[in-house]
């Protein structure tokens, strides 16, 4: 039933278009009717648009001629004036419509990658570090909305801008059409060919910006140490460096720059200089009129941009692509640890956890990181112990479910977990981690993480056992303090103190504490023991600590080794335990 | 993405502060050659960018539609036209490349000195000044802010100069040719910069708010990943959910604010310059009738009135660029003014202190000191500690030991009182003299990545032998033989990750290879490995040896290596003396040593 080994790797096989597409296609559909009236507009905007060189044209031609009237000019100028009117306001729909459209798109994604990112279990945490998904969740969502946004309007704008400018064009001359033409296609060459090299280096130059930033704030941080080591010189001439690339980096974005924007003014210029030499000759000899000139070099500007956009578009359209696949990358991850159909938690008195011949490898180890382990947490303090890397946080995520585990292993009430949903397992332990994890949220809010609608007594009755209360009293505030940056700063201790009341509060039959008392002092260590102790009467604790004073008070003393457990019983039988001896003797006062 | 700048709760530079001009432009002092050449390419792009249309012009009016001269003629004086037409394109192609490129160089010289001189500023600041600034702060000042005055050099002095000069220009060319039509082209001027400052107003709203709940987002992602299995174990997947849900939807939300913003102002732009085209036809054409102008003229007229509004789109957008540089501007030299408090006191003798080199005494003679006034970290402290004497410090979290070091090592200076090493004060002593003579050995590290050889040697000078020498005596060649490599192993960022143990034996190799006279060890409070903790205990024996040593202990067995203890509680020493001392009498000490549950 469960696969362990069978984890994909973060590289997989290249996925179609058409899956990608069927990742923001449902969007696409449900708002189909905002879409088609942001599009309409904007046609109807290029359209407009090519009108208003006409009534120039026609201005032109009768002065030209000399039948110009003063009510005829009048007339023309409000046409255009009304034109662009329309224009302005057309231009304001399609904007808020379409553009408006990405970011739906982009809101819709979001959501949805954060609701399967928090389905994930830890094999997947493993593969994915918070800095790709959070480069995925803000990066390659901008570039998606990007594509899907301006990206879709330059298209169809440049699309039906450039045919019926070239349409106009042709109409009036084929020949000078052709002419004005000959440099574009360098212009579309140029952009797709720089824009493309400017966003590689580009990205360099991002890369020594962080890099650049990363090792300022390490050595401001540790600016206590640099002083006592005297090392200011080393590190002034390490950022010197940094700062030498990333002036280098930058120069090397400057030049594709300097180059991108000027070409498409150039290319520009070299048609209006081809137009006003050949076009000049045509006017000269009478095959086209002065009017048809003028208006030509308007209908020219406007093929600039998109040609411009041509380039630009491809480009963008590539990014967002390669983004989506990133993020259906995640997407179509799945939980290995789950696996239904399941069988309904057995209600009984007593909550046991048992594991038989437990084994587990992570998938990139080469040695087992448990090693058939043969254990029963049932009522009562398992205290255990063990040197760093024997596996004891390794068990503790096992028995969380955060981690796959094969058939006939791993027991809670009985059941085989692989039946059990992890919901059901879950909901009945609490657990405390090694580094404890605390929210920028108030301090109540903390503790009561995994029971929002505790009562503030309760809250504070947990938070009297984890011994933090005092502490929370002196913060301005007290329980309504905000934790985090701008608000109170914890120390180790106290945060370990605080995740601890969190896991009290939920009041569940098994309580997992994972080495997390370590950085509580002597004083308040034995305070939280006897909080821990009362609070958990009756039920099950599993408390792993290097803390001889500590494991004493467990009913039981497990001592793992290298995934293994080589020894346990209760404080008194250990001592005949060579590691455990040297362990209490270490800490112990030899008077 | 459109950017208006790093802002910093909402800060706006003064954009009429001359001071801050002045210091601005003494950064650009070196560069006077290259920035003159910026200005001269500047004047000409942006005259052949005018004469573009002016030649069209006479294209027209002297060649295409001169009915009055012969063919060939019209064609061959087109042809020169022409011409000079294409000598401008090439200027101009030419010259804005190297004027991007110039202004890159020399906005990126500028900043990377400036950059330079703050990071060195910052280091010989002392402990009191970070201790008042978070060091994300300072290294915004790093980076942001510098990053914000070089967009201002590069893109928008430069572009706000050129576009400056182009629009004096084309209402020069405009003036010239027909100063009625010109005087009617000139009412879009204050319509032009109307527009633009209402709308760079609401653009740098919206900008920020959009910005600001993008990194509510983000702050919230990173929170809710790192404790994932925090919000699984607690089933908080659904709360987390509709949290991110809400800030998510808060953040569309903006966006169309965004987008209304924008979608506004473009179309306002080019409606005003369609409103410019059918003025020309309309008031123009008249003029033509009554030929005060020519075709080619009126065509010029079109043509000039497209370059005026064609840098109006970005216009607002620097300007608020420019408003953030000249915040970080004043952030930055602000930072640059920060003094440190730690003066050298004149009066050392570096020969007197060397002959002293092999004592390591240490008086503490009534040191006082606090961070604020009226909140005493120490007080009253009186400690004579004599040379080779090993000396444990004892007491609660919060109770001034670690102060103590500090202040011994000279990151603070004490309030009132003196500290004498050898006999010497320790402001008179130059600060890397001092902290060569007090090695410290604290709970964190600096690790450079780099190989661990060269964490230990840092900034001495490289001797294999005396290393080897100091491995072998303090037997933490183990540790080192424990490391895939050996003393050549990486380590730090992306290469080996030392256990919290390991970087201590390591930071006590760093400090030995000082050779110090006096050793400072903040022993680690949270539990390290046994092995580690084992060959720490062996090289705290070998370490200490002749030399006078400091320990902040948490371990019974460190503290009972010393030849004295000293109790402390709020700042100030309420007892000393030996462990057996200690324990005979009912001392705070026994207490504490009683809570440790080690009476067997």
């Amino acid at each position: 039933m469960q696969d362990v080994s069978g984890s994909t790797s973060p590289t997989t096989i290249p996925v179609s278009l058409r899956t990608l597409l069927g990742l923001i296609g449902p969007t696409f559909r449900r708002h189909w009717l905002r879409l088609l009236g942001g599009f309409i507009a904007l046609v109807v905007v290029d359209f407009l648009q090519l009108i208003i060189p006409r009534f120039v044209k026609t201005a032109v031609d009768s002065l030209t001629a000399q039948t110009a009237s003063q009510p005829q000019l009048l007339q023309l100028s409000t046409m255009i004036l009304l034109c662009a009117l329309m224009v302005a306001i057309l231009r304001f729909s399609w904007r808020y419509l379409i553009i408006g459209f990405s970011r739906i798109l982009e809101q819709k994604l979001r959501d949805r990658f954060f609701e399967h990112l928090l389905r994930m279990d830890q094999p997947f945490f493993e593969r994915w570090t918070i800095g790709d998904l959070m480069a995925h969740n803000s990066n390659d969502m901008a570039t998606v909305q990007m594509a899907c946004g301006m990206g879709l309007v330059a298209t169809v704008d440049a699309l039906v801008m450039s045919t019926a400018a070239l349409g106009f064009m042709m109409a009036i001359s084929v020949k000078l059409t052709l002419i004005a033409l000959l440099p574009m296609p360098v212009l579309i060459i140029c952009t797709r060919v720089l824009s493309g090299r400017l966003h590689h280096r580009f990205n360099l130059v991002q890369e020594q910006f962080s890099l650049l930033t990363e090792f300022a704030r390490a050595t401001l941080v540790s600016v206590r140490l640099i002083k006592a080591y005297t090392l200011e010189r080393l590190q002034e001439n390490r950022f010197s460096e940094l700062g030498e690339k990333y002036v280098r980096l930058n120069l090397k974005v400057a030049t594709v720059q300097g180059l991108l924007f000027p070409v498409a003014t150039l290319v520009g210029n070299v048609g209006m200089l081809l137009l006003l030499y050949f076009g000049g000759i045509l006017v000269i000899k009478g095959d086209i009129t002065i009017g048809s000139f003028v208006a030509f070099v308007s209908y020219l500007y406007m093929l600039i941009w998109p040609m411009m956009a041509v380039g630009w578009v491809a480009n963008i359209f590539q990014r967002g692509v390669t983004s989506l696949r990133r993020i259906n990358r995640v997407l179509t991850q799945e939980p290995i640890v789950v696996q239904p159909p399941f069988q309904p938690l057995p209600k009984k008195e007593q909550y046991t956890y048992t594991c038989q011949k437990l084994s587990f490898q992570y998938s990139e180890a080469t040695h087992r990181a448990l090693d058939g382990i043969d254990l029963t947490i049932g009522p009562g303090l398992v205290g255990m112990t063990g040197r760093t890397g024997s596996g004891k946080s390794t068990l503790c995520k096992i028995l969380l479910r955060m981690y796959p585990v094969k058939d006939s292993m791993l027991f809670f009430q009985g059941v085989d977990v692989n039946d059990l949903s992890q919901e059901d397992i879950r909901n009945n332990i609490a657990y405390v981690g090694q580094e404890p994890v605390v929210f920028a949220d108030t301090i109540a809010a903390n503790i009561s993480f995994g029971r929002p609608e505790a009562t503030m007594d309760e809250i504070q009755a947990a938070a009297k056992a984890a011994a933090i209360d005092t502490d929370i009293a002196q913060f301005s505030g007290g329980y309504k303090a905000v934790i985090g940056e701008r608000g109170v700063k914890l120390s180790g201790g106290q945060r370990q103190r605080l995740a601890l009341a969190r896991a009290l509060l939920c009041d569940r039959p098994l309580l997992i504490i994972d080495d997390a008392l370590s950085a509580i002092d002597v004083e308040t260590e034995q305070q939280v023991l006897q909080g821990i102790l009362a609070k958990m009467e009756g039920k099950s604790v599993l408390l792993i600590s290097h803390r001889v004073n500590v494991l004493r008070h467990a009913d039981r003393i497990v001592l793992l080794d290298a995934g293994k457990i080589v020894d346990q019983g209760q404080h008194q039988d250990l001592l005949a335990n060579p590691f455990y001896r040297i362990m209490v003797e270490k800490q112990r006062n030899d008077a | 993405m459109h950017n208006f700048g790093y802002s910093e709760e909402g800060q706006d530079g003064s954009l009429s502060d001359i001071r801050l001009w002045r210091r601005v432009w003494q950064y650009c002092h070196s560069h006077v050659f290259a920035l003159f050449g910026a200005v001269l390419l500047s004047l000409v792009v942006t005259l052949a960018s005018l004469g573009l249309p002016r030649l069209m012009q006479m294209g027209i009016d002297q060649y295409i539609v001169h009915a009055g001269l012969e063919q060939g003629t019209r064609i061959s004086g087109l042809g020169r036209v022409a011409f000079w037409y294409g000598l401008c394109v090439g200027l101009i192609f030419l010259a804005t490349f190297v004027q991007v490129v110039l202004l890159e160089w020399i906005g990126q010289s500028i900043m990377h000195r400036l950059r330079q001189n703050l990071f060195t500023h910052l280091l010989t600041l002392d402990l009191g000044f970070f201790h008042s600034q978070p060091a994300g702060r300072l290294v915004t000042r790093l980076t942001n802010d510098i990053q914000n005055m070089h967009e201002m050099f590069t893109s928008v002095m430069v572009t706000l100069f050129n576009d400056g000069l182009k629009l004096v220009g084309i209402f020069w060319f405009l003036y010239m040719m027909n100063w009625h039509l010109a005087l009617v082209m000139t009412i879009f001027i204050p319509l032009a910069v109307l527009l633009t400052v209402i709308f760079s107003r609401f653009a740098r709203v919206q900008f920020r708010a959009i910005r600001s709940q993008l990194a509510k987002i983000n702050s919230f992602l990173a929170e809710a990943l790192a404790g994932i299995g925090v919000i699984q174990a607690f089933g908080g997947e659904g709360r987390s959910r509709n949290t991110l849900a809400a800030l998510n939807q808060e953040y569309m939300r903006r966006t169309f604010g965004q987008i209304k913003v924008f979608g506004a102002f473009m179309p306002l732009i080019e409606l005003m310059g369609s409103m410019a085209v059918a003025l020309i036809i309309w008031y123009g054409g008249g003029e033509v009738m009554q030929e005060q102008l020519t075709i080619g003229e009126l065509a010029a007229f079109i043509f000039y009135m497209r370059l005026f509004f064609q840098p109006l789109r970005e216009l607002s957008q620097k300007y608020s660029i420019v408003q953030s540089a000249m915040a970080s501007a004043e952030r930055i030299f602000q930072t640059l003014d920060a003094k440190t408090s730690l003066h050298i006191v004149p009066g050392f003798d570096q020969k007197q202190f060397q002959a002293l080199r092999n004592q390591g005494k240490i008086d503490f003679q009534d040191v006082h000191f606090a961070y604020e006034k009226g909140k005493p970290i120490l007080s009253e402290i009186n400690l004579h500690i004599t040379p080779g004497e090993t000396l444990a410090l004892v007491g609660s979290t919060g109770a001034g030991k670690s102060t103590l070091i500090s202040l011994l090592s000279r990151f603070y200076d004490p309030v009132s009182g003196q500290i004498l090493v050898d006999g010497v004060d320790v402001r008179q002593v130059p600060l890397a003299t001092l902290r060569q003579r007090v090695g410290i050995i604290m709970q964190d590290i600096f690790i450079l990545p780099d190989t661990v050889r060269a964490n230990i040697i840092l900034d001495q000078a490289d001797e294999p032998d005396r290393l080897e020498h100091i491995l072998e005596q303090t037997g933490l060649h183990s540790f080192i033989d424990r490391l895939p490599q050996g003393l050549d192993s990486r380590i730090g960022e992306g290469a080996l990750n030392l256990s919290l143990g390991e970087k201590q034996l390591l930071s006590f190799v760093r400090a030995l290879y000082r050779d110090p006279t006096i050793l400072v060890l903040d022993e680690a409070t949270a539990s390290i490995d046994t092995e580690s903790e084992n060959m720490l205990e062996q090289a705290i024996e070998a370490g200490f040896k002749g030399r006078t040593s400091l320990v902040i202990a948490h371990r019974l067995s460190t503290i009972r290596r010393a030849d004295r203890i000293v109790v402390m509680d709020h700042g100030k020493i309420i007892e000393q003396g030996s462990h057996d001392e200690l324990m005979a009498t009912d001392t705070l000490y026994r207490s504490l040593v009683r809570l440790d549950g080690q009476e067997e």
